[in-house]
């Protein structure tokens, strides 16, 4: 942990320590500890998120969970995970979107004040994943709502999450 | 390869006092039931019953034959309240109606699905019209009545399908006096992605990677018993080496789940410091699983015939950590047991009797922690587990703390048995040579996830591919307990009661 200190403090950017056991180089850490500054930015320091499960398997639930541990500890970016879709500013959709939850994602989508952004996470979600071709389900979000990113894995680590996130965020800024 | 398991072919009448005679004699534990379409071979559907024996390894497995198209038979939960759901699953999917059966309505459906359409049947298809409509879910095709409490201060809350926090969909409904619970009804299968249709479509050997993906923390588990099943179907015998990495991910995957539950109980209980440090023993485990197999799920490392990667090669790793998350395991144990405010909240909440849990068929940490004393890995060994030295962790209470405890002694029983599988050396290789599925041949498959006993039943047709694939996951089981346990009990103590059980949305809504 010492070393990562000290890669961190003498790294390009000043970043806050990451944990043991990030598993994460000290340029990602740089470029995730940049999502703060663009989150203060953008989202007048705070991005509150409403995780939406469309049929998922339950992983990608479990690895948003994980965000919120103190290994990860996404509430120091500003980030949270909130109750309410009209608290939120990002849906977090997971799952192929089987079509008993078609309509609750929609009204989900609408319950959500704008400006509001969609991340379809988890290979699921993308397309389908294993699941696509399946009678019960969509075969992704974009069918359904609209999509503003893309977030690939089976489930994506809490790390691929975050970077994720970031790009986001950049696209954002960039728009 | 299945010579534990013995089929017999009985009468419509014969089936259903086998059924009831084996049900109430106490010496069998019903495991599950199932039907399939067999029209194109001989012109019937069959409905399967499979029962454990209790002390020995054998699987009593009665089915009968149904002619015609739209069978019907008598119904057997007036006598056997644990099939009520399998009943109403196999007549929303065959449409085999099952008359005297106390509640009628759509189990897996909701209303804008079809009426009289069942998607297991062979010939079954769907129209794109009906598809959209039932995305759509505003053509009301056969409604759906949630029952009605009546009465002075009685009042209704609705809660889902989104609902608060990280979780997955469900609609329960409360019927509520003051902050009492009277009576919770609970509408599930939104996540219901047609799993069983699906294996029948792509084929055994892709079978593995949808097995892993029916319950995601349970990923290990649902492979390993879907690989036995093929595995038994094709006749092919695992090597000893492979067995044993089984059993060693297994386990590793029960001690993530358990310790990452008792964690998530101190949300329920405002308890933020336990919850935290739960959380960081459990990702010690996750990330452990990732340097083991490249998943933080386990997954992708199972295949028919055996495993892909010898981790036994990671011995000092999984030795290392274990080791440290023991130590972390143990502390974290004192804190939550030294802190009496958490302790009070448990005792005495969502009580589930040992009766109740027998009659519904409740399995797993939810059956052990009301006193029945029953585990896959003693009561059919599989694997390496009849080498390991292990006890059945069971309680009496039947509360939210009995099923902690339960977790908690099932932790330590893990650990130990992964000190001891990492001591021995195993023969063989990683996996047995593959052989082609014969046709019209079926096995069962099972294992104990660290929710409960999960079950896959395959059958081939005359070209080896899949005819049926049934699966049974131990949340099927034990959801109907649900809101037995919190009859009684505060609405703020429900979310500590559901956290509890734990149980998987996506595993039972199939």
């Amino acid at each position: 942990m010492i070393k990562e200190i000290l890669i961190n403090i003498t790294g390009r950017k000043g970043a806050v320590p990451f944990p043991e056991g990030f598993m994460i180089s000290s340029e990602e850490a740089a470029q995730i500890v940049s999502l703060k500054e663009k989150i203060d930015s953008v989202f007048g320091r705070s991005l509150r998120i409403r995780q939406v499960d469309a049929g998922s398997c339950n992983a990608c639930e479990w690895e948003c969970t994980a965000l919120t541990n103190p290994v990860y500890d996404i509430q120091r970016f500003g980030i949270d995970f909130v109750a309410s879709p009209r608290h939120a500013d990002v849906l977090l959709v997971t799952g192929p979107v089987s079509r008993q939850m078609e309509l609750a994602l929609k009204k989900t989508y609408i319950a959500t004040p704008e400006p509001r952004l969609v991340v379809a996470c988890g290979d699921c979600a993308i397309d389908g994943g294993i699941y696509r071709g399946s009678y019960a389900v969509t075969n992704g979000v974009a069918g359904v709502i609209p999509v503003d990113c893309y977030i690939p894995g089976c489930p994506p680590t809490p790390t691929a999450l975050l970077k994720g996130l970031f790009d986001l965020l950049d696209k954002m800024i960039h728009r | 390869m299945t010579e534990n398991e013995i089929y017999l072919e009985l009468g419509k009448d014969e089936f259903r006092d086998r059924f009831i005679s084996l049900a109430k004699s106490g010496n069998f534990i019903l495991r599950l039931m199932f039907a399939m379409d067999d029209r194109a071979s001989d012109g019937s559907f069959k409905v399967y019953a499979v029962f454990s024996e209790r002390g020995r390894d054998i699987f009593h497995i009665p089915f009968m034959r149904l002619e015609g198209e739209n069978p019907r038979y008598r119904s057997i939960t007036p006598d056997v309240p644990a099939v009520h759901w399998y009943e109403r699953e196999i007549r929303d999917m065959f449409g085999l109606a099952p008359e005297g059966h106390p509640d009628l309505r759509r189990l897996i459906f909701h209303e804008a699905f079809p009426s009289g359409s069942y998607p297991l049947r062979k010939d079954w298809s769907i129209t794109d019209a009906d598809l959209k409509e039932w995305g759509e879910g505003t053509a009301i095709k056969e409604p759906y009545q949630f029952m009605k409490v009546e009465g002075e201060g009685v009042y209704e809350i609705p809660v889902g399908p989104v609902h608060a926090g990280i979780i997955e969909p469900g609609h329960f409904r409360f019927s509520a006096v003051g902050e009492t619970i009277f009576f919770l009804e609970a509408r599930l299968f939104y996540t219901h992605k047609g799993t069983e249709k699906h294996f029948e479509r792509i084929g055994f050997s892709e079978g593995v990677k949808l097995a892993e993906r029916v319950s995601g923390t349970s990923s290990f588990s649902h492979s390993s018993a879907y690989c036995m099943a093929v595995e038994r179907m094709s006749g092919i015998e695992i090597p000893e080496h492979a067995k044993a990495a089984r059993t060693l991910l297994l386990e590793l995957e029960r001690l993530y789940n358990h310790i990452g539950d008792i964690g998530n109980m101190c949300a329920g209980t405002g308890l933020t410091v336990g919850y935290a440090k739960g959380a960081v023993v459990k990702e010690r485990l996750m990330q452990l699983n990732e340097r083991l197999t490249g998943s933080r799920y386990l997954r992708g490392i199972n295949t028919i015939g055996g495993v892909k990667k010898d981790v036994f090669l990671q011995r000092d790793d999984i030795l290392a950590t274990v080791e440290t998350v023991t130590g972390e395991y143990r502390e974290f144990m004192k804190l939550l047991l030294g802190t009496v405010s958490h302790v009070e909240r448990l005792q005495n909440a969502g009580i589930l009797s040992k009766d109740i849990a027998m009659k519904l068929g409740a399995t797993g940490i939810t059956a052990r922690a009301s006193g029945i004393d029953d585990d896959m890995r003693k009561a059919h060994p599989h694997l390496v587990y009849d080498s390991l030295d292990f006890d059945v962790c069971t309680m009496l209470q039947g509360d939210v703390y009995a099923r902690m405890m339960v977790r908690a002694g099932e932790a330590e029983c893990s650990m130990s048995m992964i000190d001891s599988l990492l001591e021995r050396t195993f023969e063989g290789g990683l996996s047995a040579e593959l052989k082609d599925i014969p046709a019209f041949s079926s096995a069962l498959g099972y294992t104990e996830t660290p929710r409960g006993s999960v079950f896959y039943w395959v059958k081939s047709d005359k070209d080896g591919k899949p005819l049926r694939v049934k699966l049974r996951s131990p949340s099927f089981c034990n959801w109907p307990v649900v809101p037995i346990a919190v009859h009684g009990n505060i609405v703020p103590d429900f979310p500590l009661c559901n956290k509890s059980f734990n149980l998987s949305y996506s595993g039972c809504d199939m």
